[in-house]
């Protein structure tokens, strides 16, 4: 049977109706538009993360998981981070989910190493719908997508 | 105002969880810690949807609608698409149908699966009193978990190949969908569905005796303490409403199936109780204890959504409301309804490989001409895993003048504060996630540090 996640899984968590947090999506979108090797996947999961990929990748499978996502860690806007699994408090996702993202991923840590690319954002607005992202976390994004084809082993010669 | 009302405590569990959303429960409770009277209401503040839709086209609302909930993207991708077609007096083909329908039950599946694992720590292993940790390594807890997992990734991989994405569906399209599958990808949708239809069954039946066992147990436990189970645990006297055993139904259908002039809504004001004060708190309660007394709820100015009601009353969507109404299914309360989820495991699965059969993969998906609409209402109701799905909306030359959703857990949370009533306090969590809730998610964040302290070392250029 095929797995529906392969060996590399890139999760782009976010939500475009909410200015910035567009960002994660936004970033596996323009992956797509690449030619990624076979052993990689790339997947816009939304808001649905925990629920529809970080719970179904304990599949024997999968080793290695990169998600992309903004992260408040008092930067300029637009400014990325590396962060692993081990830098995420408890209760870190702040979100509007009970079942939030620190604890399927603690889970999940001992066999599939995880990393978090993170931008700092600039406007996520609070809880009216905006879409767009702002020019700083754009500006971000193909940096983003280099720091990602960089820790997938993907050399296009151009870096 | 009622002398017996005056002498009820008031406890507050917030936030629930084990579900989708932030939502929470405010609770008047007898001497007894019996409920006399219960809200439960969604504190996720989500605005703005409708008003965001005004002046779109039609092909990016659907889109919009996908985003307000992080685990019913392919319910309001089809709601919303459906919408459209509606207004605009687009019939799709069948087999665009077919890939859709194929895309629905693939959808619940997973989504029953899913649930699994939410309910299975408030039950007990039959014969047991030991409570079911659905990650222990243990058997045969672990091999339960293992055939969810499976199910899960059955339900995901064929919505995969029917809508798209495994997540947010690219498929579905105002018209019909973007692309019929090959016959290969045809003949793997059938192959995951065979495999997935033995693991349904034996994963169905478990769960049912695990439900019913449930509801023979005198007591159980929550913070350390022995609570009683009544017998009429999660029961309630209101009606169902449900407009497809298993799809859905529009306004373009002959005989349509759900019926707008019934729908009417009561602001959060008028319908949920006025400001209490906490006054029986429970450190011992899972997770971190109640609200602590002495802190004021308010819940008709904290619930973020409106009062949806069928005929003046609330009204349960859902499984057991599709039962009840396409299949004559009568039982009641909070294990009633899951045992109903339940049932639905061997319809999604017989239903792939139904429309999968059916499907010819060189028929049309979108139809020769697609109105662009005339500004009339069209309403879809998508019978999603968690109840109706309703999206209404008016197309105008391609472009959105109006759009709104009725979500499914907006209809079930005056319906589910009414069963909440006659049950201990501490089992109002249980009845809670028998509906399966998914409360409208806002946004999210990475916070490295409530202060804001830059943790993260290593920043890349």
């Amino acid at each position: 049977m095929d797995e529906l996640y392969p060996e590399i899984v890139i999760a782009g968590c976010g939500n475009m109706l909410f200015g910035d947090d567009g960002y994660g999506p936004e970033v596996v979108d323009r992956l797509k538009e690449l030619a990624l090797p076979d052993n990689v996947k790339a997947v816009d999961v939304g808001l649905g993360g925990p629920h529809f990929c970080f719970t179904m990748l304990d599949n024997g499978v999968t080793k290695k998981l990169i998600i992309i996502d903004i992260v408040d860690f008092g930067a300029e806007p637009g400014t990325l981070t590396k962060l692993r699994v081990e830098d995420l408090p408890p209760g870190s996702y702040r979100d509007a989910h009970s079942w939030d993202l620190t604890e399927p991923l603690n889970r999940l840590k001992d066999f599939v190493d995880i990393m978090v690319i993170g931008c700092q954002p600039k406007n996520v607005p609070a809880s009216d719908f905006e879409i767009g992202i702002s020019k700083e976390v754009e500006d971000a994004i193909p940096r983003t997508i280099q720091v990602v084809l960089k820790e997938i082993g993907v050399n296009y010669g151009n870096s | 105002m009622d002398e017996a009302i005056t002498l009820s405590k008031v406890v507050e569990v917030s936030p629930t969880t084990r579900h989708e959303g932030h939502s929470k429960l405010v609770l008047k409770v007898n001497d007894d810690g019996i409920i006399e009277r219960g809200d439960w209401l969604s504190i996720t503040p989500v605005r703005g949807v409708e008003k965001l839709a005004i002046g779109k086209t039609m092909e990016q609302v659907p889109k919009i609608a996908s985003r307000v909930c992080g685990i019913c993207p392919i319910a309001h991708t089809l709601a919303a698409t459906e919408a459209m077609e509606a207004s605009i007096g687009c019939e799709i083909t069948e087999d665009a149908y077919l890939l859709r329908l194929i895309l629905q039950c693939a959808n619940r599946l997973h989504s029953i699966a899913l649930h699994d694992i939410l309910v299975l720590p408030d039950m007990y292993l039959p014969g047991t009193d030991m409570k079911i940790n659905p990650f222990t390594p243990e058997e045969p807890v672990r091999s339960v978990a293992k055939r969810i997992q499976t199910l899960r990734m059955i339900g995901q991989t064929i919505g995969e190949i029917a809508g798209g994405e495994a997540v947010h569906p690219s498929n579905p399209r105002v018209g019909g969908m973007y692309k019929n599958i090959t016959p290969r990808a045809k003949a793997k949708v059938l192959d995951l569905a065979k495999t997935a239809l033995p693991l349904a069954r034996e994963q169905m039946e478990l769960m049912i005796a695990i439900f019913n066992n449930y509801k023979k147990r005198d007591w159980a436990e929550v913070g350390g303490k022995e609570i009683p189970i009544p017998q009429d645990l999660g029961y309630h006297n209101q009606g169902y409403m449900a407009a497809d055993p298993v799809y859905g139904s529009t306004s373009l259908d002959e005989n349509p199936r759900w019926f707008p002039e019934r729908w009417t809504e009561v602001r959060p004001w008028d319908w949920y109780m006025g400001e209490e004060e906490i006054t029986l708190e429970d450190p011992s309660y899972p997770i971190g204890g109640t609200t602590k007394a002495g802190i004021k709820a308010w819940p008709q100015m904290e619930a973020c959504t409106g009062v949806p009601l069928y005929d003046g009353q609330p009204v349960e969507v859902g499984p057991r409301a599709r039962l009840v109404t396409y299949k004559n299914f009568d039982q009641k309360g909070a294990m009633g309804q899951n045992i109903a989820r339940e049932m639905e495991y061997m319809d999604s699965v017989y239903k792939i490989i139904e429309a999968a059969d059916a499907l010819d993969c060189s028929g049309p998906v979108l139809p020769d001409v697609i109105p662009q609409g005339d500004g009339s209402i069209g309403w879809a109701a998508n019978e999603a895993p968690r109840g109706c799905d309703v999206h209404l909306a008016k197309v105008r030359n391609g472009k959105v003048e109006w759009f709104s959703m009725l979500v499914p857990t907006t209809w079930n949370f005056p319906t589910c504060s009414r069963a909440l009533e006659g049950a201990p306090w501490q089992l109002a969590e249980v009845i809670v996630r028998a509906y399966d809730p998914c409360v409208s998610c806002a946004t999210h964040m990475i916070v490295v540090d409530e202060n804001k302290r830059l943790v993260a070392e290593k920043l890349l250029e």
